[in-house]
């Protein structure tokens, strides 16, 4: 009998950890080449595991809802049907054994309760696991810590449950953290993948020197089509948009210390809430492509989204962003983060006597204000005009 | 002037060099005249320059090593070549007494120009008391120096330095390098002769190895670059003194170091170096300092035997991302 050890793949050139979400099959069941294992979470989709060989998946299997470093063994798959290994849930070699990632700071000493939240006690009744701020660390790291003033105690460790130099400089580059011991008592809620990687996302966000413009747009027409027709209202803005990159192509360039990056193609990022955070579908080719395929591909990337297995080229690499918080009426007006790698992004607020507030936030190094000032109006234009949207 | 030598062959063009220019070097050792060296390192010499400045010698370490330190004590440059280091055993007193101690104790009234050549380090299957590597032992010596040249082009410089030089010097060679070939620049400036070379450039972790476990090093690192960690791989060149300087330099920059040597991991020339390490670059390390070493055992004479006793570019591969997953 051979075993061979199922790891958590890295899905993504970023990807350090993934969240194992459930098992698709349990120990002793043949699985087939391809055949879905498991669901796994990453930064912002749920993907399936797939059995690399044919066999039967042997224990012991890595616990649901824990999250994993890349590379770590979460089952194995066996070429025998009974092998004890299957039932018995023994490891087959302690090297081998899966080991849960950390997911929250692992000291000061904390409580773990069924709720899976964490409380972070007061140093004064210091529990079990030893003195506050006791996460091993690398000298390395240590030294950084002391000459940066990073308090090692509120660090996550790395994969190897080790804090090291990159986890301390990151948290240099992060800035300050807020000092929750002044405050009332509180617990840690575990960040989810997706609330991490917005938080990373949201963060990158902080280099872009952007500005501000605003107008009102007329979304009577366009309202009125998107309910006769059965279409989606922010499909058709999407549209309006990527027209209007389409005649003023200066704002389909992402800027880059090489130069500005010039796309040839207009494809539209559009922000979707989901429970628990939001993620960005991304319709391709949006000024060129028949209406007809631009609502196909926006049902199935919203289907998706709903079940949160975007994979990355889904959601990735918009250079122009819509986000639309029409449905909110208690909204006058709202400005947008501006996404890496994109030149701006439209934010629209509810419509009041048929006209809604539009705020663009764009990247000064690619477009300056006289260029936003035009764009507007083009698309105030495209906006009263829904037939030609669907026609073009 | 550059042309593709073997490493004999290099060591054979810096005795030729060297005999050419100072009519005070000589050669002494077993078969190094009319056979021309185990190795051929000695060949076409005994034609050259005649039996008075190449020597037969008997089979006998222990005296033909004490007639090296004599001559070298009265103003000659010997290079007394020991057939394998496992025989070097026998010449310790002439060695360890005599070449190490008699500068020091003579107040630095006796120079001591002696070179001591000899191979090391396992070939393969020459069984447990051919197979030995000893640089352990003589690195706890004070007042020798310990050179491992690993390439040909060190190999050549390496020797002339070491004939020049005032104090007793051990060049290391290995069995299974003198059928290297590489390139030799025979008018380059050689850098100092304790002075540990930068083989390929690299940030993610310092690869330290000597003699044939460069090779071994740059091969594994050419892998790691496939799996995306950039490796720095160090030639030490020396082992005593060791060039602290250029080590300390590339772990600041890498964080992660891993030594690797043919010897026996137990209080083998890698206890040293981590030790060192550990003493100067504390706070630079992100992980241990690791080694990949021989197995602490005689050198089995069954091949595959043998084999998994010794490092190989599989086990350094291994031990470098272990070491960085940490």
């Amino acid at each position: 009998m051979s075993l061979h050890p199922v790891h958590m793949p890295g899905l993504s050139d970023t990807m350090q950890s993934g969240r194992l979400v459930r098992w698709l099959k349990k120990p002793g069941d043949a699985v087939h080449k391809g055949e879905a294992l498991a669901e796994i979470e990453s930064d912002k989709a749920i993907m399936d595991l797939e059995a690399f060989d044919d066999g039967y998946l042997a224990g012991p299997l890595a616990k649901e809802e824990a999250d994993y470093p890349v590379g770590a063994t979460l089952a194995w798959i066996s070429d025998e049907a009974d092998s004890h290994h299957g039932n018995t849930f023994t490891a087959p070699s302690k090297e081998h054994r899966p080991a849960p990632a950390e997911t929250v700071p692992s000291s000061p000493p904390e409580v773990h309760d069924d709720s899976g939240l964490h409380h972070r006690q007061n140093a004064s009744h210091a529990g079990p696991t030893g003195t506050p701020g006791s996460a091993p660390a690398s000298p390395r790291a240590r030294a950084l810590a002391r000459e940066l003033g990073i308090d090692l105690g509120r660090l996550q460790p790395g994969p190897g449950g080790i804090i090291k130099s990159p986890q301390v400089i990151a948290a240099a580059l992060r800035g300050p953290e807020p000092d929750l011991d002044a405050g009332p008592p509180w617990r840690y809620k575990l960040l989810t993948p997706m609330r991490r990687s917005i938080a990373d996302n949201m963060t990158a966000t902080l280099h872009t020197p952007c500005f501000h413009a605003t107008t009102r747009l007329h979304l009577d027409a366009l309202s009125d089509q998107a309910r006769t027709e059965g279409q989606s209202l922010s499909l058709l803005l999407a549209r309006a948009l990527a027209l209007s990159v389409a005649r003023h192509p200066e704002f389909n360039a992402v800027w880059t210390p090489q130069g500005l990056a010039v796309r040839q193609r207009v494809d539209i990022g559009i922000a979707v809430e989901l429970p628990g955070g939001l993620v960005t579908p991304v319709v391709r080719d949006m000024a060129q492509r028949p209406w007809k395929t631009l609502e196909k591909d926006w049902q199935r990337l919203r289907h998706l989204a709903r079940q949160q297995r975007l994979r990355a080229e889904d959601y990735l690499g918009a250079t122009v962003y819509l986000s639309n918080l029409g449905m909110f009426p208690s909204v006058e007006r709202f400005q947008a983060l501006l996404p890496l790698g994109a030149s701006a992004i439209l934010a629209i607020a509810a419509a009041r006597d048929g006209q809604a507030e539009a705020t663009l936030t764009a990247d000064h190094r690619v477009v300056y204000g006289a260029d936003a000032a035009r764009f507007l109006q083009t698309l105030g234009a495209c906006v009263k005009d829904p037939q030609a949207l669907i026609r073009a | 002037m550059s042309e593709t030598l073997l490493y004999h062959q290099a060591l054979n063009r810096a005795l030729d060099e060297s005999m050419a220019a100072d009519d005070s070097v000589f050669i002494l050792g077993e078969d190094v005249g009319l056979y021309g060296g185990s190795y051929r390192v000695t060949e076409g010499l005994y034609a050259k320059y005649g039996e008075w400045r190449v020597r037969d010698t008997p089979i006998s370490e222990g005296s033909f090593t004490g007639l090296g330190v004599g001559a070298a004590l009265t103003g000659m440059r010997p290079v007394v070549e020991i057939m394998t280091i496992n025989f070097a055993l026998l010449a310790l007193d002439a060695i360890v007494n005599m070449a190490t101690k008699i500068p020091f104790m003579s107040g630095g009234q006796f120079p001591m120009p002696l070179v001591i050549r000899t191979p090391g380090g396992v070939a393969r299957q020459l069984a447990a008391q051919h197979s030995q590597r000893l640089e352990q032992m003589l690195m706890n010596v004070p007042g020798m120096r310990i050179a491992v040249p690993s390439t040909p082009q060190d190999a050549y410089w390496q020797l002339k330095q070491a004939i020049q030089s005032d104090e007793a010097i051990f060049l290391l060679e290995h069995e299974l390098l003198y059928f290297s070939e590489g390139t030799v620049d025979t008018r380059m400036p050689p850098p100092p002769m304790h002075r540990a070379l930068v083989r390929r450039e690299g940030d993610a972790i310092t690869l330290l190895a000597y003699s044939r476990m460069v090779l071994l090093a740059e091969q594994a690192a050419h892998r790691l670059v496939e799996m995306g960690i950039d490796a720095e791989v160090i030639d030490l060149r020396s082992l005593r003194p060791i060039d602290w300087r250029t080590c300390i330099q590339s772990v600041g920059k890498t964080h992660h170091a891993l030594v690797i040597e043919e010897d026996h991991r137990f209080s083998g020339a890698g206890a040293e170096i981590v030790a060192q390490l550990t003493e100067h670059c504390f706070n630079d390390l992100d992980a241990p300092v690791g080694r990949v070493a021989g197995l602490d055992l005689p050198a089995p004479y069954n091949g595959r035997l043998e084999a998994l006793t010794l490092p190989d570019t599989d086990r350094i591969v291994d031990a470098a991302v272990r070491l960085l997953e940490e």
